[in-house]
């Protein structure tokens, strides 16, 4: 059995008993902020993700300014502008538009969808928008 | 000095247990997953859940995607299928003959006449004649903008006269559907979807999944709360499409079905005005009383429902319903923006 109990001496802590103490509260700290350091990491990492017919096309990180033609064999596209940590639809061949009209979208789990493309974008590794779903 | 070695190397070991506690408490915890579709009832569907990989999700979704096709399958009013006996057959076989059904339908089709005596004939499953008029002219409306028409007056009325709920005939001893007007039609596109996300949501939790979150085209429901036990956070989506603000409200949700109809995604402009999907069966026409209306329940299929009724209806008409109606709430956005709600709607409103 394991006594955690001052030294029966009655004396104040040893030395290496500070020391241990240091130690742990060093590992510690370190672990926190590596783990914070990580999750920062990550949220710079967010991406816009494009499927089309539910597989992924390709992945463009919101850092990043670009253009994209997502584009069918049939010669249906959609364009796709990543600026200023945002990604929208700039342009599409399709009837309705509502990719086009939607707004631009930068937080984890949002999407911009075109059902006639059956065309997806959404936000992967993107700070937490907080919400889990949405109804329209 | 040999003290100072074995704080160390007791330091040192501290730090590989931990890391190694924290890898495998990563590694073991039922990670969140989500899936999408595009293949069932013209919208894309998403499914949030939990599985200990990527592999065991994915065949979870694949099963769920199998029993939501065959809900679409039998809704669709468009497409035949072989083997099957769909809602087109039953259109198709109007004014000749009764039609087997499967008891998806059958129970469908029960459901869409009880919300049709409940919300007072503003939700209606028989106004296919006049719902295809409109469609049609829709489709040609956004193909060639600059020539949208609207449907004459003279032959909405006309297809009106061929929406008699009366003469949609459910014989459930012999699970046959008969439609006794030759000129009429079912369209569930207000109960359909709602209603099989419903016998989706029982589905998965036969498959073991206890906190999942299913949207298919925006009709929400949640099975379960999320695994930490924290409710599904669903944000309602502002019909104001330039702003920037994608979502006027959150509600939590467990073990609840939310759905939004509005007027904001599926439309075409004749002159300049919007004219949407949803029309009201006691003007032919489509509502301009709001921009969106959401209802929250218990169940998919009259929450979908309701939310087309509402959409038809005056506010304070449409108030006194939902407040005669137990476990169910409702909120209205007005084509300003103006936010109402009934007395039990709780929702945390975006700042």
């Amino acid at each position: 059995m394991v006594k955690f109990a001052p030294p029966a001496d009655g004396r104040p802590m040893k030395k290496n008993d500070l020391i241990l103490i240091a130690a742990l509260l060093a590992v510690a700290l370190l672990a926190y902020a590596g783990v914070s350091l990580y999750s920062k990491v990550s949220t710079n990492k967010a991406e816009a993700v494009v499927y089309q017919q539910g597989k992924e096309q390709g992945r463009y990180r919101l850092s990043e300014n670009t253009v994209v033609e997502i584009s069918l064999e049939n010669g249906d596209y959609n364009i796709l502008q990543i600026r200023e940590g945002q990604a929208e639809i700039t342009e599409a061949s399709c009837p309705d538009k509502t990719c086009v009209r939607h707004r631009p979208i930068s937080r984890q789990g949002e999407s911009l969808v075109c059902l006639p493309n059956q065309m997806a974008v959404e936000i992967e590794n993107g700070a937490d928008s907080g919400i889990d779903g949405a109804t329209d | 000095m040999k003290k100072v070695y074995g704080v160390i190397l007791l330091v040192i070991g501290i730090a590989v247990l931990v890391s190694a506690i924290c890898l495998y408490g990563r590694d073991e915890k039922l990670n969140q997953y989500q899936g999408q579709f595009f293949d069932c009832f013209d919208t894309v569907t998403t499914i949030t859940g939990y599985a200990g990989s990527q592999e065991e999700f994915s065949e979870k979704m694949d099963l769920l995607k199998q029993k939501l096709l065959h809900y679409h399958q039998l809704y669709d009013i468009y497409h035949t299928y072989s083997g099957i006996n769909n809602l087109k057959t039953i259109n198709d076989a109007a004014g000749v003959e009764a039609v087997k059904v499967e008891p998806e339908i059958m129970e469908l089709l029960k459901l869409g006449k009880e919300m049709y005596e409940q919300t007072k004939g503003e939700f209606q499953i028989a106004y296919g004649s006049v719902l295809s008029l409109w469609h049609d002219y829709r489709e040609q409306g956004m193909a060639k903008p600059n020539q949208a028409k609207l449907p004459a007056k003279e032959e909405l009325s006309k297809r009106a006269q061929h929406t008699e709920m009366g003469a949609v005939v459910l014989d459930e001893t012999a699970s046959t559907v008969y439609l006794t007007d030759k000129e009429m039609s079912l369209d569930v596109g207000g109960i359909g979807k709602g209603y099989a996300v419903q016998r989706l949501a029982e589905y998965a939790r036969e498959l073991g999944m206890e906190h999942v979150l299913i949207s298919v085209g925006g009709n929400v429901s949640a099975v379960g709360a999320k695994i930490d036990q924290k409710p599904w956070r669903v944000g309602v989506e502002n019909p104001d499409q330039d702003s920037l603000e994608p979502y006027l409200c959150t509600v939590d949700m467990v073990d609840q079905s939310i759905v939004t109809s509005g007027d904001y995604q599926r439309y075409y402009e004749v002159d300049g005005k919007r004219y949407c999907h949803i029309i009201d069966p006691h003007t032919n026409m489509p509502p301009e009383y709001f921009a969106s209306v959401s209802v929250l329940a218990k169940d998919s299929g009259r929450a979908d429902a309701l939310s087309t009724a509402l959409f038809n209806m005056e506010f304070e008409e449409g108030l006194s319903l939902v407040e005669s109606l137990e476990d169910v709430e409702a909120m209205w956005i007005g084509k300003d923006g103006e936010i109402r709600s009934s007395s039990g709607w709780k929702a945390d409103e975006k700042k």
